[in-house]
């Protein structure tokens, strides 16, 4: 089992586009992955309802878990993604 | 969250003409009681736009974008059920469309608990067949705040 811990970068927290993009980046790895905040249940990381009831906000940390062939590739790839403000490309979203 | 949801703001048998239709009712409903002024149903429709709140499972929660924050007045949920479905993005079909508002950064909490009511899938069931207007109010209350029986 491989892991990454990031902060969520997402001025408005991980919702909306943020949660969109990074629901679609998961469901398009090789690997299920998850994704859980402290101490709760892992979830699945592309599913939406899953994602947003971590209720993520800016500067939440949160852990990704994958195993198996390819598990790291997908979990730099999508720690790389919460790391970016996925707002910032619209400044009008929340 | 049950003071959030407003009897006044449940509609359980309506028809929409389309998916910007839906979201303007769910937007309506939170202007019949007074928890937003009507500019926010438009910002509602922009936020659609630019990026889908379908959630999965039938369900999307349509919310106003940032600048629509202004014509918030209280936080508050709205629950309009259209039993014959409604076209959103890629085809998908949603049987329930919740409207949440919120001020300041009270939407990523009021999400999450919505996200974990629907994920339970006893509530989500109930959501989708009960007749009781009551029932959906007491259903979309957070986990561990149930009213005794």
């Amino acid at each position: 089992m491989s892991e990454r811990t990031v902060i969520i970068a997402s001025r408005t927290g991980l919702h909306a586009r943020p949660a969109a993009l990074f629901v679609k980046a998961a469901a398009d790895q090789g690997v299920p992955v998850k994704i859980s905040v402290g101490d709760k249940k892992p979830v699945p990381a592309a599913s939406m309802l899953a994602v947003l009831s971590l209720g993520a906000e800016h500067g939440t940390e949160v852990t990704l878990q994958a195993e198996g062939p390819g598990a790291d590739e997908a979990l730099d790839s999508l720690a790389a993604l919460l790391a970016r403000d996925l707002d910032a490309e619209e400044s009008t979203d929340a | 969250m049950s003071e959030l949801l407003h009897r006044g703001a449940v509609r359980l048998d309506a028809t929409a003409t389309g998916r910007d239709d839906a979201i303007r009712q769910c937007g309506e409903a939170l202007v019949r009681t007074g928890a937003v002024d009507p500019a926010y149903v438009d910002t509602m429709l922009e936020r659609e736009r630019s990026v889908s709140t379908y959630v999965g499972e039938g369900v999307a929660i349509p919310h106003g974008t940032l600048n629509g924050k202004d014509s918030v007045r209280h936080d508050a949920v709205s629950f309009v059920r259209f039993p014959d479905g409604v076209t959103w993005e890629d085809d998908q079909q949603v049987i329930l469309c919740i409207g949440i508002a919120a001020t300041g950064d009270g939407h990523v909490r009021l999400l999450s608990e919505l996200a974990q009511i629907l994920l339970d899938p006893d509530r989500a069931r109930a959501l989708r067949e009960t007749t009781d207007i009551d029932e959906v109010v007491r259903l979309l209350q957070p986990a561990g705040e149930e009213e005794p029986a």
